[in-house]
């Protein structure tokens, strides 16, 4: 583990970029999501590989064109938040703002839309323990939904920052350790929809 | 643009990662609370089953045994011990019959030296336990 | 020694090593009347002998905690403790209270001391590990409230630093989390939910906090590196502490009556539980291989590294081992519990506290950074025999429970609990015999003390090479 701080201040061209772009700690954070995530999507196929009836049953209950729609709304909010840091890194703030606000909107959608459909499940009377299909299905989904929240909670604080002047091409290195946060978020779902959603 | 691993950051991964996983936690105990009356066999807490638990404190059984693999591992688990004994007459039959100075070189249980309305409680504490829907556990009658 | 209220750490890091004492002897009767059934009966029944162990235990690492934040927190905010006189007012409190206690526990029946205590009006006895009256218990809530604000106050008037901070989390966190050691319902499912918000939410929850904050103000102050570096560290650590132990709480959860769901979220998130002691490991052997200067006092680096690898081995890696729901349905209130419990609780804090009182010790009896060579030497053999002993208490007692487990859960013909018991009774000897060794470590870490005090100190070695660092 490489302890030093690094602390190169001369602005550096795309070229010269280090990778993983953003903070170092953020980093070790989102191998540790993903460890959770992969555990619990291997917990997942296991389970199921187990009870194929039982999930292949309950999973017919499902809201595939919402999931759809998700996925293309979670999708377009990494679009989003790809065009916010293509536009810091040219110095253009402004134009930040309005890439982050946009992805912020789009992550709202994905909750309104996650929201209704476990409305539905909630007036059918479906809880965690109704049975193991339903108890993996919340469980997984509603683990992302809670990272959707606070990935649109950084992202917010994001926008509202670099409306503040506190970015720039020099110095951004927040808003790709959020971008990355982002784009783990979104693939996580990517992931998560066709294993839970799609595959019988 | 550096690529600094700043305290900042990592606090406030701390700090944001923390209060995620205390909501997180939260919402799971509410969905725990409101899903435990169809498995804690509340209906059968009677206040004779109360004096029972309250018996069980006060006499610091958990000393000695476990409840629900819970406590201490001198002596057996008590969950199921109405199971293994059978009745409660059983179960108030032994604790009645604890030799005063214990049994010679064995691991002895104390005479409590319990009115019957006290033997009453507990047996009925213990069974009312044994009818917690606990997952199936222990794996067999012998706790 | 820079700040002359620091001086109170002292009659606490005393009364905790006092206490500790009590708990090992105890602990050597338990030990005994696991192989010779009724010794001490009916004087001193099982779960007196135990009540007695264990709550010493925690008392003496409360002490520990207290007297580690009272030496730290003025040296970290650099002013004066806001009240001296405050700190050595709770001292005594706490002690007189703690020992009226214990000695309740040994000379009235439980159940009288509980009459006499009043425990009906809010009856919060009974409980493992919560054995305190209900009038102890809320003296221990007073006691942590001056406590707190003792701390709280001096930290925040004064320099704000990552170590502080995180100290003043976890003791807070601790006090508000004890605070369900009131709540006891007739439910015996919600009393052991909310049970393990007390006892989880502790030592795989805040008290991390603590250690990690101890550990990193020992790092710093004996190695030099840059506190940046150090602090930075400290907050991933307790982030994924945190992380990974609130939602594994869910491993107390699966068989106590709770929903099954908790057998998933509880096993996949405390098996992750091993990551913050593994990093701490790491943390400090980094540290100290990145030294900017060789500090005098060796036994405590020796102590800080040490608490790493066994924090990391008896809380991380034994928890592993049956943390998972499949293999704990298993092993679940066995022998296997116990040893983890017992390497865990010294890896993790018994050995955080000695850090601490290795390092700060020296200088709160006038020395300048720390004892003499030969001081530290039999310091060393003192955590070496303790340090050991515990590893081969708790391979013991793993032993005697992959055999319990076996012959009472697992094989065709499962065996009564009492006759299983009869069959380990080698490793219970076994582990005894340890037991007295461990003590025999206690009591030469005890001479060390007043080992080599009239010699000088410990002098310093020149300093690594300057690329290392």
């Amino acid at each position: 583990m490489d302890m030093h701080i690094k602390t190169t201040e001369q602005p550096t061209r795309p070229a010269q970029r280090r990778y993983p772009p953003g903070d170092l700690a953020l980093w070790i954070f989102i191998l540790a999501e993903l460890s959770v995530f992969a555990v619990f999507f291997s917990a997942y196929a296991f389970t199921r590989a187990q009870h194929v009836e039982l999930f292949s049953t309950y999973q017919a209950t499902l809201d595939c064109n919402s999931a759809l729609a998700n996925t293309l709304v979670l999708i377009t909010a990494s679009f989003f938040v790809v065009r916010a840091v293509a536009a810091i890194q040219r110095d253009r703030s402004a134009e930040t703002v309005r890439w982050l606000w946009l992805a912020v909107l789009m992550a709202g959608l994905f909750l309104l839309i996650k929201g209704h459909e476990y409305a539905h499940h909630l007036a059918a009377g479906v809880t965690l323990s109704t049975n193991t299909f339903y108890m993996f299905y919340l469980s997984l989904t509603f683990f992302h939904f809670m990272h959707v929240i606070l990935g649109m909670l950084v992202l917010l604080v994001l926008a509202v920052r670099t409306r503040r002047g506190h970015y720039s091409a020099a110095e951004h290195t927040d808003i790709e350790s959020g971008a990355s946060y982002w784009h783990m978020v979104d693939l996580v779902w990517i992931v998560l929809f066709p294993l839970v959603y799609v595959m019988r | 643009m550096s690529q600094a691993f700043t305290k900042a950051m990592a606090r406030n991964i701390f700090y944001g990662g923390s209060l995620f996983f205390i909501l997180l936690f939260l919402a799971l105990t509410f969905d725990t609370d409101s899903t435990l009356p169809s498995r804690d066999n509340h209906a059968a807490i009677t206040e004779k089953v109360a004096m029972g638990k309250a018996l069980w404190e006060k006499n610091d059984c958990i000393g000695c045994h476990t409840l629900l693999g819970e406590g201490a591992y001198f002596a057996p688990e008590l969950g199921n011990v109405y199971k293994r004994f059978g009745s409660t007459d059983a179960i108030k039959a032994f604790i009645k019959g604890r030799p005063k100075n214990g049994i010679p070189g064995r691991r002895s249980m104390p005479q409590f030296n319990f009115t019957d309305e006290e033997l009453d409680a507990i047996a009925a504490f213990l069974k009312y336990a044994s009818e917690i829907n606990t997952n199936n556990w222990p794996p067999n009658i012998q706790g | 020694m820079q700040y002359q209220s620091q001086r109170v750490a002292k009659p606490y890091f005393i009364a905790a090593i006092g206490l500790f004492v009590g708990q090992i002897l105890f602990g050597l009767v338990m030990g005994l009347q696991y192989v010779m059934g009724d010794f001490l009966f009916p004087a001193i029944p099982f779960n007196v002998a135990r009540m007695v162990h264990t709550n010493l235990l925690i008392v003496w690492l409360l002490f520990g905690f207290m007297g580690a934040a009272y030496y730290l927190v003025p040296e970290e905010a650099e002013r004066e403790l806001v009240s001296p006189k405050l700190a050595l007012a709770m001292f005594w409190i706490f002690l007189v209270a703690g020992a009226l206690t214990i000695l309740g526990y040994l000379f009235v029946p439980y159940s009288s001391l509980a009459d006499m205590t009043g425990n009906s009006i809010l009856p919060t006895m009974g409980r493992e590990f919560l054995e305190q009256p209900t009038i102890t218990k809320l003296g221990i809530v007073v006691v942590a409230l001056a406590f707190l604000f003792n701390i709280g106050a001096t930290i925040l008037s004064g320099r704000k630093t990552a170590v502080s901070l995180v100290l003043l989390i976890g003791l807070a966190g601790l006090a508000v989390m004890f605070l369900f050691s009131f709540y006891n319902p007739d439910n015996l499912v919600k009393d052991k939910f909310y049970w393990w918000w007390v006892v989880h939410l502790w030592v795989e929850g805040v008290w991390e906090l603590i250690l990690g904050s101890i550990l990193a103000f020992v790092l710093i102050k004996t190695t030099g590196v840059d506190r940046e570096v150090i602090e930075k560290w400290l907050y991933v650590i307790i982030a994924m502490t945190l992380i990974t132990g609130i939602i594994g709480t869910g491993h107390h959860y699966y068989w106590i009556g709770t929903p099954a769901y908790w057998k998933w979220w509880g096993s996949i998130f405390s098996a992750m539980e091993p990551i913050p002691f593994f990093m701490m490991t790491v943390f400090a052997f980094n540290m100290v291989n990145r030294r900017r200067r060789n500090h005098p006092n060796k036994a405590a680096v020796l102590w800080a590294l040490g608490t790493g690898v066994m924090a990391f081995l008896g809380a991380g890696v034994w928890g592993f081992l049956h943390t998972l729901a499949p293999v704990n349905y298993y092993t679940h209130g066995t022998q296997i519990t116990a040893a983890h419990g017992h390497m865990a609780f010294y890896g993790a804090y018994v050995m955080i506290v000695l850090t601490m009182i290795s390092y700060a010790m020296p200088m709160l009896r006038g020395r300048e950074a720390a004892n003499s060579n030969r001081s530290q030497v039999v310091e060393m053999w003192g955590f070496w025999l303790m340090t050991v002993s515990i590893v081969f208490i708790t391979l013991f007692l793993t032993a005697a429970g992959i055999l319990q487990v076996y012959l009472q859960r697992m094989s065709e013909n499962p065996l009564p609990f009492m006759v299983v018991q009869d069959k380990l009774a080698l490793f219970y000897w076994l582990r005894e015999i340890t037991g007295v060794v461990f003590l025999i470590g206690l009591v030469v870490y005890i001479a060390s003390f007043f080992v080599g005090s009239r010699e000088p100190e410990a002098s310093v070695s020149p300093a690594p090479a300057e690329a290392g660092a």
